[in-house]
């Protein structure tokens, strides 16, 4: 009985072919393996021969037409037959001359679109990525040492790595490290400076005390050091009126029964100001300007060797009281070296206080990533102007550093006007 | 007619071997077999002929052209199309194709795809018998484009030097793949090498199935006999490319055609039709032919494929051993 | 126990299968006559005849195929390969029949071959004969590959190989023919993929195989003066593989060195070292090293050879480096 026949394929990767010519007219019978046609496929003309025995009754696909594979072609059958209903919707004509193979096109476009670059991990997503990503606290040890600081709960920044390259290994855990080590590490600089020549030999009691460099000590050098080579650093300082501040800090110091600190203070009050003076807390990237949304501040403390900068997490959702307990908690930890890496790293904006040490004001470096510091004076009493006249009053200065590169004058200043007016009116800061 | 119960039983094994193949072309283009096919069209009466000459104790290893051997010693077609088919239903669960069909049972020991590396190791065969005394032969299937290449050299030199009990039969279809034979050998008698080995030898065109029936069983009984191998060269054609991708440009249509004039198969079924004792069973016979063969294609289209978990134990007899 | 030469452990082994399972046979080039190149066989032709013990022509492609076809239909061959460099010639044979013919016959054959020789470096042979051609074969499935460096594992080895299904390759090594050591009476077989503690240790874990496991015994001797104790193993089974006892090393010691004949891109070593990596990441103290021959085809000149060859000296020095002694 009459059945349509396909354009089958001619060869492992033949997908279409054009009919150059047809051996057989309508009418004709035809044997097993008599050439059919001729097709031209992308590789070479192929010789389409028959399967069937029996005779073609009619060609669906002339002589120039483009076939796929699978088109219907001819119809076969008994002679005399009729074709009446099979013969489906008659196959593409010859297409214009030049034109492409539409397999080609969306493989291309899909190239296309998976060669666009993909986004970089925010640090809110991978805290740990914020970490690594060239900037703080990725600390050199073997994976055994990392596997018992896991277990034991060793904070690795507090230890010297005798190992290659300054790496932390199992001898310098257990306090083995060698006496030669020590020695090799200690005469090795970390930037490339002059070491300073000390005369031939010193009366005794006046030779230098020579101290190994601590992982933190390190991370602290190698940190700063580049923050002030590679981000253009710009400074904006105001001087603000601390009187109802100091008063407010009074009372809630008599009313709650526990201390609130100045700084406290401070940091709940950055967070509302980052809250309407958003585009300060952001940070710079080759490719882009990352600004943040939540708000988690590096608060600065002071710690045996050095500094660290524990972080508080979503400052703006805190009240100052909770603010206030988990700045006194991080604090312990920091000065008793159990800060995780976790809880030292991923914060958005700064805050330096070296008030309590009497500075009345300084310009802090940078934390990259981020893209400013805030730096506070001590609360200073000195006479001011009020109404036209001069009354003792109580001042505090504050500087902002901006990384220009993400933070402009304007944008600084904008965050330094929101911050005063929390200050001066500070019942929004319990407020909030 | 002579021997006319053999003379159907090899017609009818010649004409499933064409069917087959024709309908393996047909679900190649059909997308349901892949990567090589390598079809006998053309050559049935060597397979059909070699396997009356042998007995089921015998031994045989070919090429990748192997489909029409293994059928003709004895391999279901539904093993064969499953095979082909990739299912795990097929000779060799699926693993092998085309090229390596295997059929322990029937000793048909593949189906290779290393040009003339199978010589040696039907050698191997061969000396297994010689060794344990089994009265076994083995018999080597070649192509013409395999007479150059070193590892067919080295096995029949050894053959000759142990006189292992093998027959070499060289297919010549005069070409390996693109290349003539006169562009491939200086000496286009291939016969002539066995001088080469000390070996017997035979040369005859292929037109004839008990005519290959016939010379080889000489080869074989020789063989039996301890008195060494034989290279038996047998000048047949194919009507098709060397695979399902070579267009054949290398040959005229009309060399073709007068090839396929001299076809066996269709010589020995005007024999059949002449003789009035077996005209009577010939539209039955075909008709067997075509049920078993449609019947393979079934099977096939419905067996299942075979799963990742035979991967390790058709790896490593025991253990995997990484 | 017995004392013998390493030589002699493979003879015995031979001869003991030859004795129990008719169909296992020795066939190489000079094994029968000559009674070996490197007299490993000798004695065996007038024991067991010609039949079983047969010399060849220079056709290795050719005896490979032999052997593997008569596996093939239930034969038990033991083919020698005068030096393992010459199965470069019978590489299609080995790769392309021996592991394969079981997946593309779906599982209906197996091929019971065993093929053994010396391997690697000798003194001044050259750049063609001083292949450690192991690194070639470990990679394909369907073979195994084992490799002593004892007497005792030597015949324990190659007996587990001749009554394996699946094609062995069995790698000698011509400097340790003549080292003595203990076999135990009876019959002795030692199993595939498990590896052998030559010496136990604490500090750094030295993971060798064959000739170079002698060395690293050494390297070990001289760094133990030094204070640092070594844990040597002798891996005996490259292909399967020991991982249990590289873990369980590793996670004593905390350092590794693979010591080995071999070029440096990939082969044994790399597979040791990524599987230490892999499976026992935690416990590393220090990055893994190895110490290989060097990068070059070999040169006939001694002093050159012993240079580019690996030396207990250059252990020595890859273990102070993973122990941090020489920061």
């Amino acid at each position: 009985m009459a059945r349509v026949v396909d354009m089958p394929k001619l060869s492992p990767t033949m997908e279409e072919g054009q009919i150059v010519t047809w051996h057989k007219k309508e009418g004709d019978s035809v044997d097993v393996d008599d050439l059919l046609a001729e097709v031209e496929t992308d590789k070479a003309t192929m010789e389409f021969r028959s399967f069937d025995r029996g005779t073609l009754l009619k060609i669906l696909a002339p002589a120039g037409a483009m076939v796929r594979l699978g088109d219907p072609v001819a119809v076969f059958g008994n002679a005399g037959e009729s074709t009446e209903g099979l013969a489906p919707a008659a196959a593409t004509k010859a297409p214009a001359p030049g034109a492409a193979p539409t397999a080609a096109a969306p493989t291309a476009a899909a190239a296309m679109q998976s060669a666009a670059p993909a986004t970089p991990p925010s640090p809110s997503e991978a805290p740990l990525v914020a970490a690594s990503l060239g900037a703080d606290g990725r600390v050199k040890a073997s994976p055994y040492v990392r596997k018992l600081a896991r277990e034991r709960g060793l904070d690795l920044l507090r230890v010297s790595g005798s190992g290659t390259g300054g790496r932390i290994v199992a001898r310098d855990l257990t306090g083995t490290t060698p006496a030669t080590a020590i020695r090799a590490i200690a005469a090795a600089p970390v930037a490339k400076s002059p070491v300073a020549v000390s005369p031939a030999a010193l009366p005794a009691g006046r030779e230098p005390t020579i101290k190994p460099l601590s992982m933190m000590r390190r991370t602290i050098a190698r940190r700063l050091t580049e923050s002030k080579q590679q981000v253009p650093h710009f400074y904006l300082t105001i001087d603000v009126d601390a009187d109802a501040l100091f008063e407010l800090r009074a009372r809630l110091n008599a009313d709650l029964g526990r201390k609130v600190s100045f700084n406290d203070l401070v940091v709940k009050a950055v967070a509302v100001a980052i809250g309407r003076a958003p585009e300060v807390n952001a940070q710079f990237t080759p490719d882009s300007l990352i600004y943040h949304r939540r708000v988690d501040l590096s608060v600065a403390v002071a710690v045996d060797d050095g500094l660290v900068t524990p972080v508080l997490r979503n400052a703006d959702q805190k009240s100052l009281l909770q603010i206030s307990e988990e700045i006194q908690a991080l604090s312990a930890k920091a000065r008793d070296k159990k800060l995780s890496v976790e809880e030292m790293t991923g914060g958005t904006f700064s805050i330096s206080n070296l008030g309590m040490h009497g500075i009345d004001e300084f310009a802090a470096v940078i934390n990259p990533p981020e893209g400013a510091i805030l730096a506070v004076g001590a609360i200073r009493n000195e006479p001011v102007v009020k109404e036209g006249v001069v009354v003792p009053g109580k001042r505090m200065k504050m500087t902002l550093s901006c990384d220009h590169r993400v933070v402009d004058g304007a944008v600084g200043a904008k965050f330094l006007a929101e911050l005063r007016k929390v200050l001066e009116r500070p019942l929004q800061i319990v407020a909030s | 007619m002579k021997e006319p119960k053999t003379a159907l039983d090899m017609y009818r094994m010649m004409l499933l071997i064409r069917r087959f193949e024709e309908e393996a072309a047909r679900a190649y283009s059909l997308g349901k077999i892949g990567g090589f096919l390598h079809l006998y069209i053309g050559q049935e009466s060597i397979a059909v002929g070699a396997a009356h000459a042998l007995k089921p104790t015998d031994s045989v290893v070919t090429t990748y052209r192997d489909h029409g051997l293994a059928l003709a010693r004895g391999m279901t077609s539904n093993a064969g199309m499953a095979e082909l088919f990739g299912k795990v239903t097929g000779c060799s669960k699926g693993l092998g194709g085309s090229m390596h069909f295997f059929d322990k049972e029937h000793r048909m020991y593949g189906g290779h795809g290393i040009i003339g590396a199978h010589l040696p190791l039907a050698a191997g065969v061969a000396f297994a018998s010689k060794y344990t005394g089994d009265d076994g032969v083995t018999m080597v299937f070649y192509g013409d484009g395999s007479a150059s290449i070193g590892a067919t050299h080295e096995g029949m030199s050894l053959a000759a030097l142990w006189k292992l009990p093998i027959v070499f039969v060289c297919e010549n279809n005069q070409y390996s793949m693109g290349t003539s034979l006169e562009r491939s050998i200086s000496v286009t008698d291939m016969s002539k090498k066995a001088d080469g080995y000390g070996m017997a030898k035979d040369r005859f065109v292929a037109e004839d199935v008990f005519e290959v029936r016939d010379r080889l069983q000489v080869a074989v009984d020789r063989a039996r006999r301890g008195e060494g191998p034989t290279l038996v060269e047998i000048l047949t054609y194919r009507y098709r490319g060397h695979s399902m991708s070579d267009p054949a440009k290398y040959r005229t249509k009309e060399e073709v055609e007068e090839y396929k004039n001299r076809d066996a198969l269709n010589r020995l079924r005007a024999e059949l039709d002449a003789a009035a004792e077996t005209r009577a069973e010939l539209e039955a016979l075909e008709a067997s032919v075509e049920a078993e063969v449609a019947e393979s294609i079934r099977f096939a289209d419905e067996s299942p494929e075979p799963t990742a978990d035979l991967l390790e134990s058709t790896t490593y007899a025991g253990e995997f051993a990484r | 126990m017995k004392s013998m030469r390493v030589r002699e452990a493979i003879r015995e082994a031979i001869a003991e299968e030859m004795e129990r399972d008719e169909r296992v046979f020795l066939m190489g080039e000079e094994v029968a006559r000559y009674q070996g190149a490197y007299k490993v066989s000798e004695g065996l032709l007038d024991r067991f005849g010609e039949k079983r013990v047969i010399d060849t022509p220079i056709t290795e492609a050719g005896f490979a195929g032999i052997g593997i076809g008569a596996a093939m239909v239930g034969l038990r061959p033991i083919i020698e390969f005068m030096t393992w460099n010459f199965s470069a010639v019978a590489f299609d044979q080995i790769l392309n029949n021996a592991a394969k013919l079981r997946q593309m016959s779906g599982g209906q054959l197996s091929v019971p071959v065993v093929f053994r020789g010396p391997n690697a470096s000798a003194r001044q042979v050259g750049s063609q004969h001083s292949h450690a051609m192991e690194h070639f074969y470990v990679n394909v499935p369907g073979l195994k590959v084992v490799a002593p460096s004892t007497p005792a594992d030597a015949k324990g080895l190659l007996k587990t190989a001749i009554r394996d299904e699946n094609p062995v390759l069995y790698m000698e090594s011509e400097t340790l023919y003549s080292v003595k050591g203990d076999v135990p009476e009876g019959e002795h077989l030692v199993p595939f993929g498990k590896g052998r503690i030559a010496r136990e240790g604490k500090d750094c874990t030295i993971v060798s195989y064959s000739r170079m496991v002698h060395v690293a015994l050494e390297a070990a001797e001289t760094l133990a003066a030094k204070g640092i104790d070594c844990e040597v193993i002798d891996l005996r089974s490259l292909r399967p593989l020991d991982e249990d006892i590289l873990v369980q090393s590793i996670s004593k010691t905390h350092r590794a060195v693979v010591a080995y004949e071999g070029w440096p891109y990939g082969g044994v070593g790399a597979e040791v070292v990524d599987r230490i990596q892999r499976l026992a990441f935690d416990e590393l103290d220090a990055p893994i090293l190895r110490v290989t021959t060097l990068d070059f085809p070999m040169p006939y000149n001694a002093k050159l050879e012993q240079h580019v060859v690996p030396q207990a000296q250059r252990i020595v020095e890859a273990v102070e480096s993973v122990t941090y002694r020489s920061v």
